[in-house]
């Protein structure tokens, strides 16, 4: 072994390491070039607990995609947490460079005082076309209208939105088919000021079974700028540590289910029984789980036409938790399936999301990973140290180690799971050059140029984010779809198309901002190999109507507004 | 589980006993362990665990019984939660033998079965409870040591040490443990459990950097257990495939195989 590494070390210093050739290496690391380079940084807390936090808070590094300004091209948010550090609003400037416009937008500022910015997404709450902006934070999540040119304002106060909570993740559907965006707010610590904590004891109570986390708060779109909480109406009282939120239609009743990743403990599986109200059918779906939920991303991996879903846990040498890939099996169950396909080791996961990179008509998978890359030394001792004391109240911050310039699982390498016709996955990422060691969080998938091959843009922690244009050669067919909902919410989120050529199917969704702390773009990409023509695509919008279209068009954005097909049942 | 032949049991332990590997262990009744074999023929689980509590209690250093008993356990809460069972159905396990070692110091093996408890729990639970089980369970075969530095005693503790990450710094502890476990067994017959011995130390070498003395170890077991598809599959592989396979072997998530019938079943 010795012997090898000393090889690969006098090779590099001759420069003769072998690296992949450009042409089949189909991402390129344009993030300088873009202008979009600017770092993100943990925020250091001032209080008692200060060294132990640390440690637990390496997070707010989040990238949210969506055209703002309506110009066609997808533009970005990303987020800083430091105290008084500044969110950028990234104008797409139609040549694969960027504008930040978050100061003259009104969306620079929110990590001061108490606040620290943990998540943005995008939602149109009130369907005039435009998207709006929430920004999650630890603290006071702020929702912002955009008024169009270029300017947005701050109405969560107005919007009933208003509260302290140390929120980590945010989706939005419409879970009783009323035409409006509904919000889904996941927290991970409990409603406590953590910036000032009157008590020490707001640290996860179990490394499995934690129940004093902050759960999640659901909102319902009362219209007219208004939200309201409902969440023991739905039947989603939580108190779990929770880490994100990912809604999808499991049975293809017409009605959004929501799975909830939850660190220190149970993940939940949520049914929406279609009449406003949900049921906790967790145990039945996915068993009793005593992992560490990170992301949940829904997708049809294996194009059986049931979206499964793909969580990431933590798989290092001291905890061999291994990922979720949940095979849907069609009856409101799910089986893991992460071992058979090699998705079910990547590290200390974070987000990751489904998309077809080589438009080969499967989806494949990015993930992020790696949880604090500092000093040389390891944090494993101390925390197992920790664990194997008697009687221990881990919910109390004070019997937490600090965590110094210790790293833990830091430094791990990013996966890029290529999908082999829904059987297996091949980790691709050191070919494509997407293998960097950053502490990855949040991913967002889009079409930055337009070009019919997706582009990622990944956030990291105390770091750049990393923007990727994919430049693999043409020849592969695709469409993309963007579809405006009249009756359903405008932006159509949850809307399912299927699109079909000759005896296959696709299915693809609208989706509310799944994934850990990333929002990919509001088209619906399929990437279709050699087929140069689609039958027909059918739409079922979120209000459950179905309409077929049959004059769209292949290697080209196609726009779909709701009533202009030909319903069908 | 297959009935077994009790008279040959009987002449194999013994044989066992003289050579020192195990302490007597014939005071529970043949008839209460075929009759729990019986049961765990018919998945009467219940039975089985009731029957084999009442041998063990008169019997606590009953290697079979206590085999047994741990295999019902395991067998019952598997047919109740698919794959690996839940934590709560080992309990009954663990607080067994709590309390069969504390009215017996002595019982070396129920030491070693106490031990094994909470190694068969750890598939079932979340992965830091599997580490404080895994404690536990070197705590447990530490005692059994200390009372009595047997083959099996040996060999379980520094096999459980191959278990933990590198960071811990107990692999070099587990070589120990089971270098002493191969000088016992240099000194009698070969016995098909001894395969185990070449493979765990070989992959103690391996994981302490010593690659040559690991892939030796494992040609002397290859000489003597020709077949051994465990040990030609380390010498197949190099590197990183070999990193990769003894990870996979070593997964503290995958069941530890914990039935000691090969003990008694050994010629």
């Amino acid at each position: 072994m010795k012997r090898l590494a000393l090889a690969v070390i006098s090779f590099a210093g001759l420069g003769l390491v072998a690296q992949t050739k450009p042409a089949e290496r189909w991402f390129e690391d344009i993030t300088k070039k873009a202008g979009v380079d600017k770092k993100h940084t943990n925020r250091v807390f001032e209080n008692p607990y200060a060294t132990i936090m640390a440690g637990y808070t390496a997070l707010g590094a989040s990238v949210a995609v969506a055209d703002y300004d309506g110009d066609g091209f997808d533009d970005v948010y990303t987020t800083d947490s430091k105290a008084g550090g500044k969110n950028h609003l990234w104008r797409n400037n139609h040549d694969l460079t960027f504008t930040d416009r978050a100061e003259a937008a009104g969306v620079a500022n929110a990590n001061e005082g108490d606040n620290a910015v943990a998540d943005s997404m995008w939602f149109d709450f009130n369907n005039d076309g435009r998207p709006d902006l929430f920004v999650v934070k630890f603290g006071h999540s702020q929702l912002f209208e955009n008024l169009g040119g270029g300017k947005f304002k701050d109405i969560t106060k107005a919007a009933g939105l208003d509260r302290y909570s140390n929120a980590i993740t945010a989706i939005a559907f419409d879970y009783d088919r009323d035409g409006k965006l509904d919000l889904f707010v996941g927290s991970y610590f409990q409603p406590i000021n953590i910036f000032q904590p009157d008590s020490p004891r707001f640290f996860p109570e179990s490394f499995e079974t934690a129940n004093n986390g902050g759960g999640l708060t659901a909102y319902h779109n009362l219209g007219g700028g208004k939200f309201a909480d409902v969440t023991e109406k739905l039947g989603m009282k939580l108190s779990g540590w929770t880490l994100d939120l990912g809604h999808a239609d499991a049975d293809n009743d017409g009605f959004d289910d929501l799975y909830v990743a939850c660190d220190f403990g149970t993940d939940r599986f949520f049914h929406n029984n279609g009449n406003g109200t949900f049921t906790d059918i967790s145990e039945k779906a996915i068993g009793v789980d005593s992992k560490k939920g990170m992301n949940v991303d829904w997708g049809d991996y294996d194009n059986d036409g049931l979206l499964d879903i793909y969580v990431t846990n933590i798989t290092d040498d001291y905890m061999r938790e291994g990922n979720f890939l949940w095979h849907n099996n069609g009856n409101l169950t799910f089986s893991d399936v992460s071992r058979e396909t090699a998705t079910f080791e990547t590290g200390w996961g974070w987000g990751s999301k489904f998309f077809d990179y080589d438009n080969d008509g499967w989806l494949d998978l990015y993930v992020m990973n790696g949880w604090v890359s500092a000093g040389k030394d390891s944090y494993v001792p101390d925390i197992f140290n920790m664990v194997t004391k008697p009687g221990i109240d881990f919910a109390d911050a004070r019997n937490w180690p600090p965590m110094g310039d210790k790293s833990l699982s830091g430094y791990e390498k990013k996966r890029l799971f290529h999908n082999d016709k829904g059987q297996i996955f091949k980790d691709e990422a050191a070919r494509h050059g997407l293998d960097n060691k950053k502490d990855g969080r949040g991913i967002a998938i889009a079409d930055f140029n337009n070009d019919g091959k997706l582009d990622i843009m990944s956030a990291n922690a105390s770091s750049e984010p990393n923007l990727f244009v994919n430049t693999m050669p043409s020849g592969r067919h695709w469409i993309q779809f963007l579809l405006e909902g009249k009756q359903s919410n405008r932006s159509a989120v949850g809307a399912q198309v299927r699109l079909k050529f000759g005896e296959t199917t696709r299915l693809q969704y609208v989706s509310g901002g799944n994934s850990f702390a990333g929002q990919s773009t509001a088209r619906v990409h399929f990437g279709l190999a050699d087929t140069a023509k689609v039958d027909q695509i059918e739409v079922r919008w979120p209000t459950g109507q179905k309409e077929v279209f049959a004059s769209v068009t292949v290697d080209k954005l196609n726009k779909i507004v709701e009533g202009t097909g030909k319903k069908v049942k | 589980m297959k009935l077994r032949n009790l008279t040959l049991v009987k002449l194999i332990l013994t044989g066992l006993l003289l050579t020192g590997l195990i302490v007597p262990a014939f005071a529970a009744s043949e008839a209460e362990i075929a009759k729990a074999e019986q049961a765990m023929s018919a998945k009467d689980y219940t039975t089985a665990i009731t029957v084999l509590e009442a041998a063990l209690q008169s019997d606590p250093d009953n290697i079979r019984a206590g085999s047994d008993y741990r295999q019902a356990i395991m067998r019952k809460s598997m047919a109740a939660h698919p794959k690996e069972g839940a934590p709560a159905d080992f309990d009954r396990c663990v607080a067994f033998f709590e309390k069969l070692v504390a009215a017996n110091p002595k019982a070396s093996v129920a030491y070693l079965n106490y031990g094994f408890c909470s190694v068969d729990k750890i598939p079932a639970a979340g992965s830091i409870t599997q580490v404080l089980l895994a404690n536990a369970a070197l705590g447990q075969f530490s005692k059994s040591i200390e009372l009595k530095p047997s083959w099996i005693a040996l060999y379980t503790r520094g096999n459980s040490y191959l278990y933990w990450p590198v960071i811990f710094g107990k692999a070099g502890l587990g070589v120990a443990d089971l270098e002493r476990a191969y000088g016992m067994q240099k000194s009698e017959p070969t016995r098909a459990y001894h395969q185990r011995l070449y493979i765990s130390l070989g992959d103690g070498y391996w994981k302490t950097d010593n690659i040559d003395k690991a892939r030796a170890i494992w040609k002397e077991g290859l000489s003597k257990f020709p077949d051994s598809k465990q040990i030609k599959a380390r010498l197949d592989r190099k590197d990183d495939d070999l990193k990769s396979y003894i990870d996979d072997q070593l997964d503290p998530g995958k069941r530890v195989d914990t039935d000691l019938h090969e003990i008694w079943e050994a010629k």
